[in-house]
């Protein structure tokens, strides 16, 4: 489905300016990008066979977040005693492939996108990369946009982070 | 290994050395002489409920296939084609009657035996035997739904492995007739961290959670203050070393977190002496050694409002030395409501598994604790374990087990490295 080049660019940008807020730690910011009945999800992946039924399990969930429970976690950021991110990771949010249409409902719409994310802990050289694969619905709202629902997979199915203290 | 063979003193004067949570000696000990020998988890029962399920899980390095048979049986065998070596299972689960080599072709039922072997007639004459090449058999036994293997065929029953813990392990796995099932498949992550840390603190290191875990103090999460914080219990099974910490917060009402139709279904299934300590415990965190634990916490998700109580159990799955994979579950009632075990599940993912707030924080202090302790002055150092080392053991208690009256100790940890070092330091 086409969608008004408008409206892609505009959603291109809000999808950079997220990944700004996440790397530059203004979390409340990011909260603020999110609609109050939104909804931030990270399946549990599972190798399997091609022919399986599903290898992004259908219950278990690595995030399963709405505004409130997010609004903990940046609370829990907030303090001085989040020791994962203390002192703070350096993330860098990579996305690519960004492909926006129109969802069913009016100003709604499907973004897909490759998200690549490199983590620095310390002044040890080793890094994470998580590489996920992401779908939000974004809404219209006002002259800006809101996520509806953030849903993001992890390719691998045993993570190679010794913890998520950041967001996908 | 010479350090093995002052180790038993030290823990007897409560000093444990640093080395052993970071050591390719060690690991290489583990694996022959405690892997070797020891009930290692391998999955829940829920996890294959039907014919032909399966899910692949480890022992040490030691990649099993865990299915139920045509029959319903659950059999563990090796992934480990008998021909060449390959591995003839690469998924972590699925459903299948049998499995067949991607190299040459051999075939297998789901319970180990060989069955297909292409050019039986025209390359072997007809003269290999079957039957002396199916998979490796891993004896079974299971417990409540939990199955555990052993490389050992000598070792005693997972009954008398156990040891009594029983009674402990009922807390999670029988909050009714029909005790639990798993949420869903288990989180899995990497981390450059050793497994021991991770088994200890899950016995009942009651010490961390004000520091380690200041956040949810600071957030209103714990309803437990610094004065009442000691309260509860550590016990643990002498040379077993399993042991659980239960802590107690005193004014909370019994079985706090839990539904009443829960608590009915608990009466049913639990004990009275199990009944009288469960009511009154907050927190159980405890450890079937040496590296499945578990973990039930009252949890409201946001602070302040009424909560649930979420089970998780998890496995420390060593890969190396200070190296490990993790196996997190959420453990739900059978009988509960989808709802109850939907809003269980979302406080397990906030607290715990990979992205769990409580978690984030244990990880990164036992990676870069891991890190320290494989450092050449770290590793030449002893650490003091001597908490509670003159507490007498409680003769009133209701359970099995040496129990000592605090939540705040390490009695339990003394007992898991002398049993861990019986293991590891046998000839």
């Amino acid at each position: 489905m086409s969608t008004d080049l408008a409206v892609v660019l505009g959603i291109q940008r809000f999808l950079a300016q997220e990944c700004l807020a996440l790397d530059e730690k203004r979390f409340r910011d990011w909260l603020a990008m999110f609609a109050e009945d939104g909804r931030y999800e990270v399946p549990v992946r599972v190798t399997r066979e091609k022919d399986a039924e599903w290898d992004l399990s259908p219950k278990s969930k690595i995030f399963d977040d709405d505004k409130r429970t997010l609004e903990i976690r940046v609370r829990r950021l907030e303090t001085d005693f989040a020791w994962a991110e203390q002192p703070p990771s350096r993330t860098r949010h990579h996305l690519s492939n960004i492909l926006v249409d129109a969802a069913e409902a009016p100003g709604t719409y499907v973004v897909r996108a490759n998200c690549l994310i490199y983590r620095s802990r310390g002044d040890h050289p080793t890094y994470d990369l998580v590489s996920a694969q992401r779908r939000d619905l974004i809404r219209a709202s006002g002259d800006g946009y809101l996520f509806a629902h953030r849903w993001a997979a992890i390719d691998q199915s045993t993570v190679g982070s010794r913890n998520l203290s950041f967001f996908i | 290994m010479k350090l093995l063979e002052t180790m038993g003193d030290a823990i007897k004067q409560g000093r444990v050395p640093a080395r052993i949570f970071n050591d390719p000696e060690v690991w290489e000990l583990e694996k022959a002489k405690l892997f070797g020998k020891v009930w290692s988890f391998l999955g829940h029962e829920s996890e294959i409920p039907q014919p032909g399920d399966y899910v692949t899980r480890y022992i040490a390095d030691n990649n099993i296939i865990l299915a139920r048979d045509e029959h319903g049986q659950i059999k563990a065998n090796l992934n480990l084609c008998r021909h060449r070596g390959n591995q003839i299972c690469k998924a972590e689960m699925g459903n299948s009657s049998h499995f067949r080599c991607s190299y040459h072709g051999w075939v297998y039922k789901n319970s180990g035996e060989l069955v297909g072997v292409p050019f039986l007639k025209e390359g072997y004459d007809g003269l290999l035997d079957r039957s002396k090449f199916g998979l490796v058999s891993i004896r079974v036994d299971s417990y409540e739904g939990l199955i555990f293997g052993t490389l050992d065929p000598s070792a005693p029953t997972l009954e008398e492995y156990l040891g009594g813990f029983q009674f402990y392990l009922d807390i999670y796995l029988k909050p009714g007739p029909n005790g639990v099932e798993v949420y869903g498949p288990p989180d899995r992550w990497a981390a450059e961290t050793d497994w021991k840390i991770c088994a200890e603190n899950f016995s009942g290191d009651g010490y961390h959670t004000p520091v380690a875990h200041q956040f949810g103090f600071a957030l209103g999460y714990f309803p437990s203050s610094g004065t009442t914080h000691n309260l509860g219990w550590a016990v643990h099974i002498p040379d077993k070393g399993h042991a659980i910490g239960l802590g107690h917060t005193p004014g909370l009402p019994p079985f706090v977190g839990y539904p009443d139709s829960l608590v009915e279904h608990m009466r049913q299934s639990l004990s009275e002496g199990q009944l009288e300590l469960f009511s009154k415990t907050r927190t159980a965190v405890g450890t079937v050694f040496p590296n499945l634990s578990f973990l039930i916490q009252p949890f409201s998700p946001i602070p302040g409002e009424p909560g649930v109580r979420f089970c998780t159990m998890r496995l420390w799955h060593p890969t190396g030395a200070g190296k490990m994979e993790m196996y997190s579950w959420c453990l739900v009632p059978r009988d509960a409501d989808p709802e109850y075990k939907e809003r269980a599940y979302q406080a397990y993912t906030l607290s715990f598994g990979q992205a769990g707030t409580f978690e984030q924080d244990d990880f990164e202090n036992w990676t870069n604790l891991t890190r320290q302790v494989g450092t050449s002055l770290g590793r030449t150092l002893e650490f003091p374990y001597q908490m509670g080392m003159d507490l007498t053991p409680l003769t009133d208690f209701p359970g099995p087990g040496v129990a000592v009256d605090r939540y705040v100790t390490e009695n339990n940890f003394r007992n898991q490295w002398a049993t861990w070092l019986n293991y590891v330091g046998a000839e």
